[in-house]
């Protein structure tokens, strides 16, 4: 198995995520589009690292000692893992068709990748084991059933989607203490979540006005309000501070 | 089919009758009677008297008429004198002789038992005692709660949440003396369902039981096996009173009053 | 028999329309509820009652409609059926106890409809409870075949990360375990199948990896069914396997020790094969709730005894499961969680330090002659206790006389005890050896054969924060030394078998001299 670096990692889970799910692409042409950077003000603090040494196989995948990503800044001084999505805004009476293909969370170095993302509600979420060794799953809903699968072989699990909206609905790693990942359920299309460059983009806006919230596992929200015109494309930066 | 004449034969016939008879009430015994509400296992010596009784019963039924008596004592000749049943005779006074060598050896065999522990339930409790320094006289004391008709639900609701903090463990959820710590304790804790405790006494003595535990126990109710706490390190005095509350209006027994009580519940 | 019984159940349950819960039902129940209920699980369903704090694990939070005993997937709700067995037979090894002996049928049926009102899954529509398909189980399930398929399985599922490779709950993942809402939660100790929260039988425990236990770290493994990971019968030797680490029947608490007389040297390590052939006698342990510092969450749940002298020494052997060999800094995190979880009469904040395990051993100082003892937890200022005390850290043991629970003076090491200790896989021996007589007569207590001699037990688990008041305790149990029979004793067995069987020939003789001329007399 190849090494990968952290960053790296979460670039190919934001890969993933980007071919899976990509919202928006049966959006009308004339959408608009909000897109911004996520930005981060002061000095972040340092992950905890983590203690591989029972599991071999995925120590194996890092050169240097993993840490949990729980505040993850970027060399330009954004923020990644941060799920930016419509909160208000859209008509209260809109149906959104759920995609067909599901949306993958894959257990890859024993840690989540992605780690935050979104997914429709009903669409399949797709849980696959890359690391061959056991892993169980544990959704941590309030407003969805929770669950909790085991996995202790390389296999994907395909499960039916969330029945409500939740944001964000947590996931856990019983075996692996430090494994954790945070989906955000919708019940419409307009979401994204932020990478190594700290952008967000939320494509095939209808006209209208918007407020758009950033949920971040430590620092909690915040939120921008954005009118759009037609085909219109707005810039709307967001800032969490460190606490 | 072609067995049921002589099926029939046996059944009509005293003697397995009678043994019948003794194989069906131990079965009974030991394994029906467990099965009623409210019953448990029948202890072995239990058993031997309901069975020497059975016996003694189906003896009396097979004697009371003389054909019967000889038609009953038919097999057991046959089985003492027929050539045939050579083989069942030698068994039967072989497996008679272990039986008693072997039962007087348990007699005669010197083992260690638990020494008989003679415990009183309901020892006598003192005519006073010092709770937190003050002194108390138990004799004639009513619980003080009752004075007050318009607060005793909320007195028992706050009794309610001090015995779900603190005597739960042992006296369970059902207040039977089998909450989930009680397997650790011999004796078991109080089962205030069962109408020979806080049924037969005055709120005076549960207070006294409540406020000195089983370090306060005379001798005669041998307060080196209680693990009834001392509540009186715990609890005021108002506390203890409405634990009392609603220990009696849990379960639906009233307490003994001092009226009907006097003389006897000293 | 039951998964199959449970399951036709549920299946008719769930097949017949969704009855409209009247709300006469749920008023009754609410009576019911409050009267019995609300103490534990709060008047609003959520698990916080009154007497929450005081219990590990804490009562069920109805309001999220998570459940542990289920026949279903997971993440879906349980059926009617599997609510009425919780309540009818309660949770082993929690503080839920059986209400079928308490509450009438309609009683209980109406609680268990009040109960789904406090969360709105119940009323959800959309919500569709599943029931699993469960297959009967195997045969050959105790054969070694069956059980070496199912230990081999039981690896290749990597239960052992969080059960331990003995199944004691000790893999390396089980002092980092909590439940949904965040409180420590234990690996079950596979040893202890009358603990278990689903059942103690295969059928049970097959359940509970199919269905997983919802709200807790522990899994469902369906899904490798389906992706043929593994095979029904597969999975069904793994719980066949789980359930041969228990005896085959619960353990019944026995009073009197018996410490048979050997000849020769006493077994003193505790991994010596002559223990195998000993009697193991089973006690329960509790939490100490007599005295302040209380403890609610006691972490030994029994202790298993044996002991066997030689005339001249004694050797007693002490086995319990304990997950930890504390300290151990890998349970940390276990240690900070329980502290933050547990109901404490101590005030301030609780600060994590190295403490051992511990074990203590207790008889009064001398034999007593009559039924009185010293009282039953370390003594008392009037009447001291005397008392064999183990620790893991540092490893050894003393001897001492404690008068009360804080008050323990150690005598001088001259007279032991001697002990031996291993751990293993989640579980202690201890071997304590003393002579049967001592120098100090005064204090040590002298053994004697033939007597009951009182005994108690005291365990601690470092690990749990376990140290001087908080800790598992006994009452008094008994301990003897037993004689080899002494040859006179078979004379009066021999005599009265001996009458028996000449009387027995009398009886058969007359009978067939009777017999004999009463057939002469017809002939």
């Amino acid at each position: 198995m190849r090494k990968l670096g952290s960053a790296a990692a979460i670039g190919a889970g934001l890969l993933v995520w980007a071919l899976g799910s990509t919202p928006g692409a049966e959006a009308a042409l004339d959408g608009a589009t909000v897109t911004g950077k996520v930005k981060f003000v002061g000095k972040a603090p340092a992950n905890p690292v983590i203690d591989m040494s029972e599991e071999a196989k995925c120590a194996a995948k890092y050169t240097t000692p993993p840490r949990e990503l729980i505040v993850q800044v970027n060399a330009n001084g954004t923020l990644a893992n941060v799920f930016v999505y419509v909160k208000t805004g859209l008509p209260a009476d809109a149906k959104y068709p759920t995609p067909a293909t599901p949306v993958e969370i894959d257990q890859n170095g024993c840690m989540y990748h992605p780690r935050v993302f979104g997914i429709m509600v009903g669409q399949t979420l797709a849980i696959k084991n890359s690391d061959g060794i056991l892993h169980n799953i544990k959704a941590l809903g309030k407003k969805n059933r929770p669950f909790n699968i085991s996995q202790p072989t390389t296999m994907t699990t395909n499960r039916p989607g969330f029945a409500a909206v939740e944001v964000m609905l947590p996931f856990a790693c019983n075996v692996h203490g430090w494994m954790h990942a945070f989906a955000g359920v919708l019940s419409h299309p307009f979401y994204s979540a932020t990478g190594t460059d700290g952008s967000y983009s939320i494509k095939g806006l209808p006209p209208g006005t918007y407020t758009i919230e950033a949920w971040h596992e430590k620092y909690g929200t915040q939120t921008a309000t954005v009118t759009v015109k037609a085909a219109e494309t707005k810039t709307a930066d967001l800032t969490f501070t460190a606490k | 089919m072609t067995r049921s004449p002589n099926l029939r034969r046996y059944l009509d016939h005293p003697f397995w009758q009678a043994l019948g008879l003794l194989v069906l009430a131990y079965l009974v015994i030991v394994y029906g009677v467990p099965l009623l509400p409210g019953s448990s296992l029948v202890p072995s010596s239990v058993v031997l008297q309901y069975m020497v009784t059975v016996l003694v019963g189906v003896l009396i039924y097979v004697s009371d008429n003389d054909e019967r008596w000889a038609l009953f004592k038919q097999p057991l000749v046959a089985m003492l004198v027929e050539q045939r049943l050579r083989l069942v005779r030698i068994l039967v006074l072989a497996v008679v002789t272990l039986l008693v060598g072997w039962v007087t050896f348990g007699q005669v065999r010197t083992t260690v038992a638990a020494p008989p522990n003679l415990r009183s339930i309901h020892p006598a409790p003192p005519a006073e005692v010092t709770f937190r320094g003050k002194t108390m006289t138990l004799t004639g004391l009513e619980n003080p709660l009752r004075q007050q008709p318009e607060s005793l639900a909320a007195f028992t609701a706050y009794g309610k949440e001090i015995y779900y903090q603190n005597c739960l463990p042992c006296h369970g959820d059902h207040l039977d003396g089998l909450g989930h710590f009680a397997a650790g304790f011999n004796p078991l804790p109080a089962n205030f369902q069962d109408n020979g405790t806080i049924a037969q006494l005055t709120e005076s003595f549960v207070f006294w039981r409540v406020a000195k535990g089983g370090p306060g126990l005379p001798r005669e109710g041998t307060p080196w096996n209680s693990a009834m706490p001392r509540w009186e390190d715990f609890l005021t005095e108002r506390q203890i009173w409405a634990v009392i509350l609603f220990l009696y209006d849990q379960t639906g027994w009233k307490p003994r009053t001092w009226e009907k009580a006097e003389g006897g519940a000293k | 028999m039951r998964v199959g019984l449970i399951g036709a159940l549920a299946v008719f349950l769930s097949v017949s329309p969704t009855v409209r819960l009247s709300a006469q039902d749920t008023t009754a129940g609410k009576t019911v509820y409050v009267k019995w209920c609300a103490g534990c699980h709060g008047e609003t369903g959520d698990g916080k009652g009154v007497a929450a704090l005081y219990m590990l694990p804490r009562p069920r939070d109805f309001t999220g409609a998570v459940y542990k005993i289920r026949t279903t997937a997971s993440g879906q709700l349980p059926t009617d059926a599997d609510l009425m067995r919780a309540i009818d037979e309660g949770l082993p090894g929690t503080a839920m106890p059986a209400w079928q002996t308490r509450l009438s049928d309609g009683e209980r049926r109406n609680v268990m409809a009040y109960l789904k009102t406090f969360s709105s899954f119940f009323s959800d529509t959309s919500q569709h409870p599943q029931l699993l398909k469960f297959s009967s189980e195997p045969g050959g399930g105790t054969g070694a075949e069956a059980l070496r398929v199912g230990r081999q399985f039981y690896d290749s599922i990597h239960c052992y990360k969080c059960h331990g490779p003995q199944g004691r709950g000790d893999g390396p993942s089980a002092p980092d375990l909590k439940d949904d809402p965040g409180q420590p939660i234990l690996a079950a100790d596979l040893h202890e199948n009358w603990r278990f929260r689903g059942g103690a039988t295969a059928e049970d425990i097959y359940r509970q990896l199919r269905t997983g236990l919802d709200g807790t770290p522990m899994p469902s493994f369906s899904d490798l069914l389906d992706q043929k990971f593994l095979t029904e019968e597969q999975l069904w030797r793994v719980a066949q396997y789980v359930r041969s680490l228990s005896p085959p029947k619960a353990p019944e608490v026995r009073d009197v020790i018996h410490a048979r007389q050997i000849a020769g040297t006493l077994p003193v390590s505790p991994d010596d094969s002559a223990w195998s052939r000993v009697d193991d006698y089973y006690f329960p342990l509790v939490g100490q709730i007599i005295r302040k510092p209380r403890w609610f969450a006691p972490a030994v749940a029994a202790i298993w005894v044996q002991a066997l002298h030689n005339g001249n020494a004694i050797a007693v052997r002490l086995t319990w499961d304990d997950r930890s060999q504390s300290p151990d800094t890998g349970w940390n995190k276990y240690t900070r969680r329980l502290l933050q979880t547990m109901a404490s009469d101590d005030s301030g904040p609780q600060t994590l330090a190295p403490w051992p395990d511990q074990l203590a051993v207790q008889f009064p100082p001398k034999i007593p002659e009559g039924m009185e003892r010293p009282y039953f937890l370390m003594g008392s200022n009037s009447g001291s206790v005397y008392q064999w005390r183990w620790r893991s850290a540092p490893r050894g043991a003393v001897a001492g006389l404690a008068r009360g629970i804080d008050r323990f003076d150690t005598l001088p090491p001259a007279s032991g005890p001697a002990a031996r200790a291993v751990w293993d896989h989640g579980q202690w021996r201890v071997v304590f050896t003393r002579t049967l007589a001592t120098a100090d007569t005064a204090n040590e207590l002298q053994f004697a054969v033939g007597r009951a001699i009182p005994v108690a037990f005291f365990a601690w688990d470092g690990s749990s924060a376990e140290r001087d008041t908080r800790m598992a305790l006994s009452t008094w149990y008994f301990l003897a030394l037993d004689q080899p029979t002494p040859p006179g004793t078979f004379i009066s067995p021999v005599i009265a078998m001996v009458v028996t069987l000449g009387l027995g020939m009398l009886v058969v003789v007359r009978a067939q001299r009777r017999d004999g001329r009463r057939a002469a007399a017809r002939g």
